[in-house]
């Protein structure tokens, strides 16, 4: 499928999971998009767990900041601010809808990382400056958790371990320095390679097919029923 | 007349000394020039001047003339001499903008306005020059260095230049995968520009040398004469290749790697045994790919083996490839330090010829003094196995005759470990050889 196609069904599933109100549609999204993410393999591991963290926390913390249903599980303290801390069932379920809408625009985001050909997406752009700038940047992730790794390996190497926060996080700085100037090398050679020059030609695109047709259609149709029924 | 000239160029960098001073050069069609010198010696910049992208990037002063195929680079930006020249730098990590083989070699054709039903024969084609034409749809995360140097090397092919320019392209490759690319990037009809610190590939296939010294043209020879005067004035950098060291006292085993098998998504170690004596320098080569890394970092406990064991009688330290990119302090003597304490970095700091740069921020030294800093940082260690991997990297000739007779002074307090594709200071440094093969094609060769 040409990833422009993709890349419209997937915004579709995910903004009808935040129009849909009933949990079960929201839930087979999540679903279905979490489906379409495990084809990514042990890469997906990073996005999946930022994903389910995500949820999780909304899961449970909704609940303490509502006020609101009858059929109370759970009677807590009072807090100034925040009011009583009682879990109803009608707040479980906004927590559970609202978690799983979360997570399938998590999922979808994941998904259009980790699956889709950025650079056929770069050349379908009409933007292409700004397209570019968002390819680099979803790249810029793998290679940021690369370089950590190998900043942490090298200083294992030396017999240093990082430990916890304070730790990790003085690792930080070393790690956008040498982000800056990885950055610094690569406009050097987009440069080189005549990046910015006018009379731009483009590698002509592939037409388009009957199943990229349909992808658009079931995008537009996903989103109308969204809207409507769920 | 000349495809480039470079006439009377005195290039500073902004609040820098001179690069470059008064280097005059002319490159004529089909030729191939080899720019030898020591780190710092303005072989880089030189090549940026060609490209155009001195001082367009940098900024910086500059003075004289630089013309290619007849533009002034002071009137014309490096983007509009793309094409007519195309750059590999050193790291093609650095370089590569696309995440797919097909569309990182499209980038410049497009960029340039090529005809839009050339460009994909012309990828292939230069793909298929290269020698990876099965690759265009695959992704350049999953590719070696190895193969990435040659999209890259295929991006710069495909523009059809009228002038190569080659920045230590080959620093990442194992010499058979050097003389490859040498074959692949010099057998056209292009004028090229190499900038070189392992020469002896390189000068093979020279026409002329130019040798750069503190940023003027020291010598600007045919080949032959090159490395008659290089033999004479320079001999470290006319590779020789000695036999391995004699030692004569080995100590006990400080590492035993018995029957060790090691996996990523692939098998890359089945049943390798390993045996380290404390005194003696160990050289371990293979190609690209072949596991050599993998292999120390089992030894230094970075890794643990998946099946078999490893045993090390005391501590072990490893300086893992580019270390340069893995300094975590703001200045040089705390970068020591971590490892240790004040006085004693300080005191690693001179052994390693980096007396005077206690404050200096790592960030801000050069390449060669970085990999020295890095050096020092698990020397000051003491650690009983020392393991280095490819030390050499954008290393000059005659920091690396240093660089060995550092190590080999610190021979007889550990075993040493040195993975290295650099045969000449395989034969520097180390005791004996051991040479992983493939079970696979390797990468390059």
């Amino acid at each position: 499928m040409r990833p422009t196609a993709a890349a419209i069904l997937l915004s579709g599933l995910a903004v009808t999971a935040l129009v849909a109100t009933r949990l079960w549609a929201v839930g087979v999204l999540a679903a279905l998009l979490l489906a379409v993410c495990l084809r990514a393999g042990r890469r997906a591991k990073p996005y999946l767990w930022g994903t389910l963290w995500s949820a999780g926390f909304v899961f449970i913390l909704w609940p303490l900041f509502q006020s609101r249903g009858y059929h109370v599980l759970w009677s807590g303290p009072t807090i100034p601010v925040l009011g009583p801390l009682d879990v109803t069932t009608e707040e479980l379920r906004g927590a559970a809808l609202n978690a799983l809408r979360l997570a399938a625009v998590g999922l979808a985001f994941a998904a259009y990382a980790l699956l889709l050909d950025h650079d056929r997406l770069l050349a379908a752009a009409t933007a292409r400056h700004s397209v570019l700038a968002a390819a680099l940047a979803t790249r810029l992730v793998p290679t940021f958790e690369r370089d950590a790794r190998g900043l942490v390996e090298a200083l294992r190497g030396r017999g240093i371990a990082p430990e916890g926060l304070r730790g990790h996080a003085a690792l930080l700085s070393p790690l956008v320095a040498g982000s800056l100037e990885r950055g610094f090398s690569l406009a050097e050679a987009m440069e080189a390679r005549g990046f910015g020059r006018s009379g731009r030609t483009r590698v002509p695109a592939a037409p388009w097919q009957p199943r990229d047709q349909a992808a658009v259609v079931v995008a537009v149709a996903v989103v109308v029923v969204g809207v409507l029924w769920l | 007349m000349a495809l480039a000239r470079v006439d009377r160029l005195t290039f500073a960098y902004p609040e820098s000394p001179p690069a470059l001073l008064e280097v005059s050069l002319e490159v004529e069609r089909g030729e191939v020039v080899l720019l030898l010198g020591a780190s710092g010696s303005g072989k880089s910049t030189l090549v940026r001047a060609l490209a155009g992208l001195v001082p367009w990037f940098h900024g910086g002063r500059f003075e004289g003339r630089v013309e290619v195929a007849g533009r002034d680079t002071r009137s014309t930006r490096p983007t509009e001499l793309a094409g007519t020249v195309a750059t590999v730098f050193q790291d093609p990590e650095d370089q590569v903008i696309l995440g797919r083989v097909d569309s990182e070699v499209a980038f410049a054709l497009e960029n340039v306005g090529a005809l839009p039903e050339t460009i994909l024969p012309r990828v292939h084609r230069a793909l298929a020059a290269v020698g990876i034409a099965g690759f265009s749809d695959r992704s350049v995360t999953e590719i070696s260095g190895g193969e990435l140097q040659r999209v890259c090397l295929a991006s710069a092919l495909a523009l059809e230049p009228e002038l190569l320019l080659l920045d230590e392209p080959t620093s990442q490759l194992d010499p058979a995968g050097a003389e490859a690319f040498f074959e692949l990037a010099l057998g056209g009809e292009a004028g090229v520009v190499i900038s070189e610190q392992r020469p002896a590939n390189a000068l093979r296939y020279a026409d002329r040398v130019l040798f750069l010294e503190q940023g003027r043209v020291l010598l600007d020879a045919r080949r032959d004469d090159a490395v008659e005067w290089l033999a004479e004035h320079r001999p470290a950098w006319v590779e020789q290749q000695p036999g391995f060291n004699q030692i004569a006292v080995v100590g006990e085993v400080a590492c035993s790697v018995e029957n060790v098998s090691f996996a990523y998504e692939r098998p890359v170690l089945e049943n390798v045994s390993l045996e380290l004596r404390r005194g003696e320098v160990v050289a371990l080569t293979g190609p690209n790919g072949s596991g050599k890394t993998t292999l120390a970092k089992l030894v230094a406990g970075l890794l643990e083996p998946q099946t078999g064991r490893v045993v090390r009688a005391g501590t072990a330290a490893m300086l893992l490839q580019d270390p340069g990119r893995y300094l975590v302090r703001e200045r040089a003597d705390e970068e020591v330090a971590l490892g240790s304490d004040l006085p004693r970095a300080r005191k690693m700091l001179a052994a390693v010829g980096l007396a005077g740069s206690e404050a200096r921020h790592p960030r801000d030294l050069s390449t060669g003094e970085r990999e020295r800093l890095a050096l020092a940082t698990v020397l000051v260690a003491d650690p009983d196995v020392l393991v280095l991997d490819e030390p050499t990297r954008g290393v000059d000739p005659e920091r690396r005759q240093e660089l060995a007779a550092l190590l080999r002074a610190h021979a007889a307090e550990r075993a040493t470990l040195v993975v290295t594709n650099d045969r000449a200071f395989a034969h520097a440094v180390a005791d004996r050889e051991v040479a992983i093969a493939p079970e696979r094609e390797p990468v390059l060769a």
